[in-house]
């Protein structure tokens, strides 16, 4: 939680309502029975439950007191009542919901059965079984609601905490032998704290209005003691002859109870609830100049095209673009690479190519084309029919694009129903066709079984079966084997490299692991910090001409790899994309910086041998020995 | 030395129990680098979380120098998780974090020193002893876990898949500082790992389990070159490699 968050969100509209009203109720609280305290109490003769004038807005009560004067001296007691019965429920609630922690299994057990038996008991029917034995009375009432009010929370507790509990901060505390008070206090607690204080702050309002209601009812504050709910009940009975007097007190509940359950919400939004709320969102429309005259490629021949692709996501101060100026060409049959670290943009370009970028971040380029056609004129329903048909997507994770309560066979159908308005049986018959391509044994009976039946690498080889449905000629695969095993990704890679050959389609290879890629690839483009920094062939990649490419190449440890040296890393980390260096942003890790890259950023440039490189001091193959 | 004995793991009562970890023996001898490799759910990772306590063990013994851990004692076995992201206290700073690991009986005037000094044995800036883990890279953080578990001065580190959540550019850097620790304060450390271009770089020795199941265990060279068992082979076969020639400056 940043300053300049928090500013900004005492400074919305709900922000300033909410800090005014909480101030106007303390100062009230405060103030009133100090400067009004007297004139609450004094009989002013003659005027009994006398109706609104001049010198009692709201009227006088049945003693002739006023009962302006008597509704915010009141607001005092009535607050600090409904904070004792949060303050007192909060207390218990903490101390039954973490208890469990710090005991052990069984008896951790044993207070949770507790606790459920009693949430499961009515509050209300609790909290007034308990004003009965407590006996009348303020302090009767507080303790009753607060005891009342202790078991749900005593539940959020117990809910968030055994969350923290498994992390393995917690694991780990166990283990160096931190004792049990001490987790609790030092590692579970202050990582449930925002919650549990978001929850409190908005039952006040409740705890108000129940104090309130206890009052109201005789089994609250007594006489000559007197709360919003003892004024209720007090002027109720004249509620013909002067509804003013029980409209004061009645209103300064609702405002009061309004207050706190504001604050709650504002404390939700600060300690990080809302996510883009306080983000300075990238504008919707571009400024960017008109697209570049599309010269036409051979039909066919050219599958994707884009051109000058920058993503742009909200920052807390100001929009950034985690993508600039990304340009590609794959041709039919082509597997082309697309490498970076984690944060160098690669994902959001996989999903900018697919169409896929979602608000509120923005994708914009000059020119992208699939199989010739250009997006940005085309129809949004003839659009959607295109990357439907010629376009499939393979993620990390193959579970996100499979429903897990639909059958395997009947997802994949869907796709040529809805794509191809094929009938029903033909759809399945293909289906099964396309598992039986991606190799999955028995693909009958396998279509009938749903998703978790499936092993991980069968996931994914029945996710890559869903793009398969239709004749896609491009497939974006977005780090597809990095959720599997060794021997499964060596399957699932050579599964893409057969599809490619064999249907012609072109696949955009995205992963971590130039390893992976110079494998599979015939092209890699190298991406850092938000930017292409070199393209080049894969035979090209033992004299690749950036320095980080060949950085991350020699980072790479394999089965020949000396073991009696040091392993080859990169020092640094990557810059984040709100805050990029003015030059190159890979001048500050790199051994051959010089004054010229801190200040200038080097733009791609041909570098020979059918390659482009991004560098002020590129490592050419002849000098290679000298480097 | 560590000694685990007829290790049996069993999650879930009758028909619909899983066995995790299949009668498995190994031992890690003191100043040896021992690496456990195998796929997902091979119990690599439920072996070791048994080790320490973190598994229910169903059957089988663990034995520390000959005879049984003391629950009560400093605990001669430490723990680097997966992810540095997870296994960090975030409302904790680093320094708060390395100084749970230090011996309750250290007194409080050498604290802050041997937080520092650890810091600088992970190659951390000691200025950096008051910042949380947000404010750090994977790397970092991973070097904090490191530095948190050392403090506790084990006998036995283990390591489970402590750089598969790092990119392999940093990879490198922490690998090279375990290696480093490990020549120098002569720990020993239970290396898991799925990826074997890595353990066979920081390994002595290598186990192979595969469903729960040790199946292959020997020195390094051993396993790498003359692997007895195909499904050790297998693995060695799918290790990616930069085919397009030596890659290597």
């Amino acid at each position: 939680m940043s300053w300049s968050r928090t500013r900004h969100h005492l400074s919305s509209p709900l922000g300033v309502v909410t800090v005014a009203l909480l101030l106007l109720l303390v100062a009230t609280a405060v103030v009133a029975p100090l400067l009004l305290g007297d004139r609450a109490t004094e009989i002013a003769g003659g005027a009994l439950q006398a109706g609104p004038s001049a010198a009692h807005p709201f009227g006088t009560d049945a003693l002739g007191r006023d009962v302006l004067t008597r509704t915010l001296v009141a607001t005092r007691l009535s607050l600090v009542l409904a904070l004792l019965v949060v303050g007192i429920g909060v207390a218990c609630g903490l101390i039954i919901g973490t208890v469990p922690v710090v005991l052990g299994r069984r008896a951790g057990r044993a207070v949770v059965a507790v606790l459920n038996l009693m949430v499961a008991f009515p509050g209300l029917l609790l909290a007034l079984f308990l004003a009965m034995i407590f006996g009348v009375g303020a302090r009767g009432a507080v303790l009753s609601m607060a005891i009342a009010f202790a078991p749900s929370f005593a539940r959020l507790t117990h809910t968030t905490a055994s969350g923290v509990a498994n992390a393995d901060y917690v694991s780990a505390a166990r283990l160096l032998r931190v004792p049990r008070w001490r987790i609790l206090i030092r590692h579970v607690i202050p990582n449930i704290s925002e919650p549990l204080v978001i929850n409190a702050t908005s039952q006040v309002g409740a705890a108000l209005l129940s104090i309130s209601a206890l009052s109201y009812i005789g089994f609250g504050v007594q006489p000559p003691q007197y709360d919003w709910g003892r004024m209720l009940a007090d002027g109720l009975p004249a509620i013909y002859t002067n509804p003013a007097a029980a409209l004061a007190p009645s209103i300064m509940i609702v405002v009061a109870g309004l207050a706190f359950v504001l604050a709650g919400e504002l404390l939700t939004q600060v300690l990080g609830g809302s996510q883009h709320g306080h983000l300075r969102l990238p504008s919707l429309r571009s400024q960017r100049r008109d697209m570049a005259p599309a010269e036409t490629p051979p039909p066919g021949e050219e599958v994707l095209r884009i051109e000058r692709l920058t993503v742009t996501v909200p920052g807390e101060t100001a929009p950034f673009s985690p993508v600039v100026d990304v340009s590609m060409r794959l041709r039919r049959g082509e597997i082309v690479g697309l490498v970076g670290e984690s944060g160098s943009g690669k994902s959001l370009t996989a999903m900018a190519v697919a169409q896929l970028t979602s608000y509120p971040n923005v994708a914009e380029a000059d020119v992208h084309q699939i199989k010739g056609n250009e997006l940005r004129r085309m129809r949004p329903r003839d659009r959607e029919r295109l990357l439907g048909t010629s376009l499939a997507m393979v993620f990390q994770d193959p579970m996100s694009s499979l429903n897990p309560t639909l059958k395997v066979g009947r997802q994949l159908a869907e796709v040529a129903e809805t794509h191809e308005r094929l009938g029903r049986r033909d759809a399945w018959r293909r289906a099964v066709d396309r598992l039986s391509a991606v190799l999955i044994t028995d693909p009958q009976a396998r279509a009938k079984q749903y998703p978790m039946a499936f092993s991980g690498g069968m996931r994914q080889r029945a996710s890559i079966a869903m793009g398969l449905m239709a004749q896609p000629a491009l497939i974006v695969a977005d780090e597809p084997t990095t959720a599997l095993d060794v021997t499964v990704q060596k399957e699932v890679l050579g599964l893409l490299r057969r599809i490619s050959r064999e249907s012609d389609a072109a696949v955009l290879m995205i992963s971590h692991d130039i390893a992976v890629v110079a494998e599979n690839a015939s092209r890699v483009l190298v991406m850092y910090a938000g930017r292409v920094v070199e393209e080049l062939p894969v035979s090209g990649l033992a004299e690749a001409a950036h320095p980080y490419t060949r950085a991350l190449i020699a980072s790479i440890p394999d089965m020949s790899t000396d073991r009696s040296r040091p392993l080859a890393n990169i020092p640094g980390r990557p810059p984040h994309a709100s805050d990029l260096p003015p030059g190159c942003a890979f001048a500050p890790r790199c051994g051959r910086a010089d004054d010229r890259c801190r200040q200038a950023r080097p733009e791609l440039a041909d570098s020979g041998g059918g390659g482009a490189v991004a560098c002020w001091h590129p490592l050419l193959p002849v000098l290679e020995s000298e480097a | 030395m560590l000694e685990l004995r007829d290790i049996v793991v069993r999650y879930g009562h009758n028909q619909g129990a899983v066995t995790a970890v299949d009668e498995v023996s190994l031992t890690v001898a003191a100043g040896s680098v021992v690496g456990l490799v195998g796929e997902s759910g091979s119990g690599k990772s439920t072996l070791a979380r048994a080790a320490v306590g973190l598994a229910p063990l169903t059957s089988g013994t663990i034995l520390w120098k000959g005879a049984g851990l003391d629950p009560r004692g400093r605990p001669p076995l430490q723990y680097v998780f997966q992810d540095p992201y997870a296994s960090l206290n975030p409302r904790m700073s680093v320094g708060a974090s390395i100084a749970e690991g230090l011996p309750r009986a250290s007194g409080r005037q050498e604290r802050p020193a041997r937080v520092t000094e650890l810091l600088e044995m992970v190659r951390l800036d000691p200025g950096d002893v008051h910042k949380r883990p947000r404010q750090l890279s994977g790397g970092q953080r991973q070097r904090v876990a490191i530095a948190r578990a050392l403090a506790a001065e084990p006998e036995v580190l283990i390591a489970d898949e402590i750089t598969s959540a790092l990119d392999v550019s940093v990879q490198g850097a922490v690998l090279n500082l375990l290696k480093e620790i490990q020549t120098r304060t002569g720990v020993g450390i239970l290396f898991i790992s799925h990826n074997l271009a890595v353990v066979r770089y920081i390994a002595d020795s290598i186990a192979v389990m595969k469903s729960g199941r040790l199946v292959e265990h020997g020195t390094t060279e051993d396993v790498i070159e003359r692997s007895a068992h195909p499904y050790t082979k297998q693995l060695l076969e799918a290790v990616p490699t930069m085919t397009m020639g030596n890659g290597r400056s």
